[in-house]
Formats: C-alpha cells, structure tokens, sequence
C-alpha cells in the first residue's frame, strides 16, 4: 500500500502462469484476437461515448460556426466562420461580464472550499465519541449536490424576511435582502458552494488517514510544535490530495449554474450579478435562440478550463509531493 | 464462428439495434391506414387548465372518434426551452400552445402552419372573433395562431387594506402622476407600500408609450426613443424617492412573472401590473379581496390582446385535422362552456357572452366586467411583438433594475436598455 491515495506506481503484471500461458506461446495469432474481443466487450460504452458525448460535442463545433437558432432546420443553417467568436470576443460586454462573474466565484469559492474542507478534515481525523456521526453530518451537504431544492431553501434563508436576517436580528444587526441585492447576491452563491465542502472533506479525509505516525513521531522527537508539523509533515504529505481537489473543484467552480439559475429565476439578476458563464450560455441559447453563439461560448469555455487545468498540472510540478511508497 | 466474424456481428448488432429503434419512433403516422389519427397537443398552464382542457378534447374524440390526443402540459417555466427543443427535433407536437412574445421567433422560422388558407375554406371560423383579435394572430402576412383568448392590461389592487385604512380605491383613467400621488398617500395609510414599480414591465412601458404617441414597435423597428426610456425610468425614480413603491430588492421580488410573486399576492404592495384574465388565478392565491382597473391614463391606449393562441407544427402529418381541433375548441358552444375564461376571456363573441352571463366566480367576473367596460375604448392592436421580443423583455427588466439599484442613472440604463433592445431585433 502506498502511503497516499494518489499513486502514481503503475501495478505490477501479474505472473503469467497455467494453460492460458502455455497455449499463448503455442499459437501466437491468438494475441491480437484478444484485443478485438475486447472492443467488442467495450462496444456498449463506445455506442454510449459516441452517441451521447462525442457526435454531440462535434456537432457543436459545427454550429458554433454558423447561425443556428434552434427553431430553424439544420438544412438551412448558414456557416458565418468565426463570426460567433469575433462578436463573443469583440461585441458583447455581457460576455465579458459573464466571464468576470465566474472568476469572481469560481476563484474566491473554490479556496475557501477547500480550506473549510481541510479544517473540518484535520479536525474530524481524530477519534472521539461521535466522529462517524460529525463526518456524515458534514458530508451531508454535499449528497444534496447541486440540487433545485437546495437552492431555493438558500433564497428563503438569505431573503429579507429568511432566518439569516432573524439571527442576525438578535445581535442588533440590521439585515437586508441578500439574494435579491446586487451587490451581496454572489456572495450567497459563493457561501452556498463553500457550504458544500463534504466531497473534498471526505477526500482530505482519507488521505490525512495515509500520513504515517512515524513522520509525526519523527517530528515529535525533533521538537516540532503543531504548526510546524502541519507546514512540514501534514501539507506536504497531502500535497497530491490537495492537488487533486484543486483541480476537481476549480473545474467545479467554473461550472457552476443550478444555484444561479434557481436563485435569480433563471435572469442571472439583480441586474447581471449572478450572471454565471454558463447561465449566460443557456440564456443564449434557449432564452434568444443563438444556439450557434451558445455553441461557441461553449467551445471557449471547454479550451479555457483545459488551460486552467494545464496550468494548474504545470505549477504542480512545484509544490507537490508525491512520496515513493517506503512500505 | 471465428473470433472476426463473431466481432462483425456484435457490431452489426450493435449498430442495428439503435438504427431499428430510431426507425420505431417515426413510424408511427401515416403508416396506419385504419382511420385513427393521434394528435400531440401541448400547452403550459396549471392544473385546472389541465383539467379543463382534457375534458374539451374528450368532448372532441367523442364527436370524432377517430381522433384521440396526446396531451402534455407543464408549468410555463421552461416551456419555451422544452418546445424550442422538440422543434429542433423535428418532433414539435401537432398543437401547442404559444403567446406573442413567441409567436413572431417561431412564425418568421416556419415553424407554425399559416392557417390562412383555412380560414379562407371556412375550415377555420373566425367570424364571430373582434377582428383586430383574430388579427393579432398574424405575423407578416401569415396567420400564424388562432386567439385562444381575450385579456388586457390590468392594474389589481388590494381592496381589503384600502378599505380597512378609508383610503379611496384606484380608478380607470387617473393620470399617472395622480395615481402615483395615490399610491404614496395609500402606501403612508396602509403601511404597505402603494404601487409596485413598473418601469421593468413591458406591458406598462408599452401602455405609457401609446399614451405619448409612440409605440412599443412599429413594424420590425422599435418605436421608440432612448429620451423616452428615460423619462419612463425618471417618472418611477420619483416614485420611490417619494416612497410609493416598494425598496428595489422588493421590486426585484415582484419582477418575476410568476402569479405567485406578485406583490400585491406577497403583500408587499397594494397594486401590481398584470393582464386582467390573471385576476382569477391571483385572487386565489390572497385571502384579502382584490379589485382591477386599467392601467393609468387614457385607456385607449390599451388594446384586445390575444392572451395566447393555438398554433399548428407545419411539419405536423395530420394538419387538417388539427386545424378541425382549433376550429371546435374555439367555437364550438359546449366546448367553450367547459373551457371558460380560462385562457383569457373566449375569442368567440356568441361565446363570451354566454360564458359571462353564466359565470359565478367574482374576481372572473370582475375581469370580464373591466373588459366590457374598456372594449368600447380600446385603441387599434399593434402587430404583433417581432423576433427577439423576449430578448427585449428581459433587457427591459435588467436595465429597469440597474436604476432602481441605483447602479446607473435613469439616462444611462435608458441608453443601455435602447442599444441593446436594437441588437436583440436586428438579429
């Protein structure tokens, strides 16, 4: 067992032996016939992937070079070249505020996330009475995932008469309409995505549970306080966990839509604050029919998180750690 | 069997399978040959329309046995997304049900069958409909949906606060700066706020504009100029400044289109912008009594507006006999008795006035009441609202907002609001 949950160890081949391995040697041919018996077996996913991911996503390639508007046949689409990107790029300031608004959240939220997952982890990685009971309660959260009903109990807590307001009420604190402010509407999206920190918890987790004591106990006899072993023992060892929810979450972030749709109605108000990448995609697409323009903010989209993703591998090269399993 | 040959026929199979089943789906019409044809009817609304119009299409199949429906029906949110989608599928429904923020996106694309044609056969009767109702329902010089209903601009008020606080009720024709003087003098008395703001309501703006000269649309331009967005946008600015309306998260609240969120159901203020064959479906979600009149100022500024139509999908296999189904539903006695005002007051005058004198509901009748008393005002319909309306709408809203948030000026949001209005249109 290696001591983190990501292993980058390729398994070991396991020892040929018995009839299969003496007949092999007996009839070379045979080998290539078990990878096609293998693409048969793949054949169900490959339908899947091809018919639900793949031809999909080529066809959006498609018209996101022309003018599709959805209601119009296909046959009578007209190709218009980049003209969707030069207009995306060159004549749309909502665009741009689209793309402001998801770095916003997608850059604030995801730290945050991640920071209230790792504190919740380090503190749950201890055994006490109940801790199974606090790690499901704080998982909980998460199973809702990014559900409609989630979202509009949210809107009913941060309204101008939601309980939010009432506790604050209590502390003489004059409350407002936070989902229905411009200025604090976000920041309930945000507070909604960091609320949901049980998925990378969990992860942090299992991977806190992969540090060895001995590391610790090294670190102990060095005379090591708790902060220090955190900075040198802990981060450190749980680099590739922390790396992997970064990315995961990142992607994550950026997507985010159910909880913008739900909490402005679907406008991405008041006035454009939760105007979200993807919300502003969908009301391309399906609110004024420019499916070809949709199409290519989707392409941008899909090529942008991918360089985020690059950069994010690329600088992980200088902070993480992957230890060589000393088992 | 070899291993290859194996392969060859799992992927044949494979690809077969999906091939045979796709084929399964389109089969289905003209194929049968035994006289019985299935039509897809959809349409958006709730439960009781639902109810009502099952119960018309039963009435339907039972003088026309051969026919028999394929109804679907849904809340109005997401309807729009849902047909957009079936349309793009070659799989629009036979009829559906649509309004005039869509009919022009869907009528200039030839998605809708021009019943022209029908009407001039007289396989589709509209005789006994207000011309300038049946002619709303034409999109350049096709008819592209028959009126299913009658409705206008209704301003709804609170009848029960006003008179528990003594305060005098609103009143058709009152200018606009007196009703706002109403609404501050009401709002103080009650403790509710007087007047919803409209200025992100295009129904209001378009009422306001007729009243000036101008007009929402003229044709496939719009018709009017950013000074009037702004004099719109600083007509209301001095509304809540004198606190006649509610706070701008509040207005946000009411600027959902949803029945439910209406103001003056919340109550978070005494009156709210609506269409009068709303009324009944908003008095039963309020205890308190509610009472309608026409917006502000000249009331012939207001017009018989089709509260939605019936369209038939031009790719549709059984387009005569949906066209018979537009005809029964829209004329025919029994079938008006049992559909009601549901869809906005009945297009069929001989109708309108049976269901009328037979009705009990009051806030219905209340409806029909501000109806009948404006029908003599009202002005010419305009035509039909052009492509990107419902991009317009919703621009409306976001530049109403920013001013009321006090994110821009009511001259700056007016100009953001024009230019992106022409954009919308232009496309």
């Amino acid at each position: 067992m290696s001591n983190v949950a990501v292993s980058t160890r390729p398994p070991e081949p396991r020892p040929r032996s018995g009839p299969a391995a003496h007949q092999r040697r007996g009839r070379p041919t045979r080998h290539r016939d078990d990878g096609r018996a293998g693409y048969v077996f793949l054949t169900p996913w490959l339908l899947g992937f091809a018919a639900i991911t793949a031809i999909p996503m080529l066809m959006s390639l498609y018209l996101s070079f022309t003018n599709y508007d959805i209601l119009t046949p296909w046959s009578d689409v007209e190709w218009i070249g980049l003209k969707n990107y030069e207009r995306m790029f060159g004549d749309d300031p909502a665009y741009w505020h689209a793309v402001k608004v998801t770095l916003i959240f997608a850059f604030i939220a995801t730290p945050l996330k991640l920071g209230a997952a790792l504190g919740v982890a380090l503190l749950l990685n201890r055994s006490f009475r109940g801790s199974g009971l606090f790690r499901g309660l704080f998982y909980l959260p998460s199973l809702l995932g990014g559900s409609v009903a989630l979202a509009m109990v949210w809107h009913s807590l941060f309204d101008r008469g939601g309980s939010v307001n009432a506790v604050l009420g209590w502390f003489g604190v004059e409350g407002r309409a936070w989902v229905n402010d411009p200025d604090t509407a976000l920041g309930t999206l945000i507070l909604l995505a960091v609320w949901q920190f049980g998925a990378p918890m969990v992860i942090f987790l299992a991977g806190l549970k992969q540090v060895p004591t001995e590391l610790y106990e090294a670190a102990e006899v060095d005379g090591a306080g708790n902060l220090r072993r955190f900075l040198s023992v802990t981060l450190p060892m749980l680099s590739p966990v922390i790396f992997f929810n970064l990315v995961l979450e990142t992607i994550h972030g950026f997507q985010g839509f159910t909880s913008a749709f739900v909490l402005s109605g679907g406008t991405g108000g008041p006035v454009d604050s939760t105007l979200m990448y993807t919300l502003y995609l969908y009301i391309r697409g399906f609110a004024n029919y420019e499916m070809g323009y949709a199409s290519a903010m989707a392409w941008v989209f899909l090529i942008t998180i991918g360089l985020v993703t690059v950069v994010l591998f690329r600088t992980g090269r200088f902070w993480v750690h992957y230890s060589d399993g000393d088992d | 069997m070899t291993a290859p040959r194996l392969f060859r026929g799992l992927m044949a199979a494979a690809i077969a399978l999906p091939l045979a089943l796709l084929g399964a789906c389109g089969g289905d019409d003209d194929s049968s040959n035994s006289g019985k044809t299935e039509l897809t009817f959809f349409w958006w609304g709730g439960e009781a329309r639902a109810k009502l119009t099952e119960q018309a299409l039963a009435l339907y199949t039972q003088k026309h046995p051969g026919v028999t429906f394929k109804t679907t029906w849904q809340a109005n949110q997401g309807y729009f997304d849902k047909l957009a989608t079936l349309t793009a599928g070659d799989g629009a429904p036979d009829i559906f049900q649509i309004d005039d923020n869509y009919l022009a996106e869907y009528a200039t694309r030839n998605v809708t069958e021009d019943l022209t044609k029908y009407q001039d056969s007289g396989k589709l009767d509209v005789t006994k409909f207000p011309e300038s109702l049946w002619k709303y329902g034409v999109v350049g010089d096709k008819l592209a949906g028959l009126a299913m209903g009658e409705n206008t601009q209704g301003l709804v008020f609170n009848k029960t606060k006003l008179e528990a606080a003594g305060q005098e009720l609103p009143k058709t024709g009152m200018s606009w700066a007196d009703f706002i003087t109403w609404a501050q003098r009401a709002g103080a008395a009650t403790g509710t706020a007087g007047t919803m703001d409209p200025s992100a309501d295009y129904k209001a703006f378009w009422v306001w504009l007729r009243q000036n000269g101008k007009d929402f649309y003229t044709g496939n331009q719009l018709g009017f100029a950013k000074e009037d967005v702004q004099k719109w946008f600083e007509l209301w600015k001095g509304a809540r400044d004198a606190k006649a309306t509610p706070t701008a998260d509040v207005i946000h609240e009411g600027n959902a289109t949803d029945i439910t969120k209406q103001l003056v159901v919340t109550g978070k203020a005494l009156t709210s912008w609506v269409w009068a064959n709303q009324m009944p479906d908003i008095q039963k979600n309020t205890k308190d009594e509610l009472g309608v009149v026409a917006y502000p100022g000249d009331p012939s500024a207001q017009w018989a507006r089709a509260s939605m139509y019936l369209s038939v999908y031009r790719g549709s296999k059984h387009k005569d006999a949906a066209v018979d189904v537009l005809n029964f539903l829209a004329n025919d006695p029994e079938a008006g008795k049992i559909l009601g005002t549901d869809r906005g007051l009945p297009s069929n005058l001989d109708i309108r006035t049976s269901v009328a004198s037979s009705t009990s509901d009051p806030s219905m009748k209340a409806s029909i009441a501000l109806e009948d008393e404006l029908v003599s005002k009202f002005g010419p319909a305009p035509t039909v609202p052009p492509k990107g309306h419902a991009t317009v709408k919703t621009e409306l809203i976001k530049a109403a907002e920013a001013a009321q948030f006090g994110t821009a000026d009511p001259a700056k949001a007016a100009e953001q609001f024009r230019t992106a209005a022409q954009a919308a249109i232009s496309r």
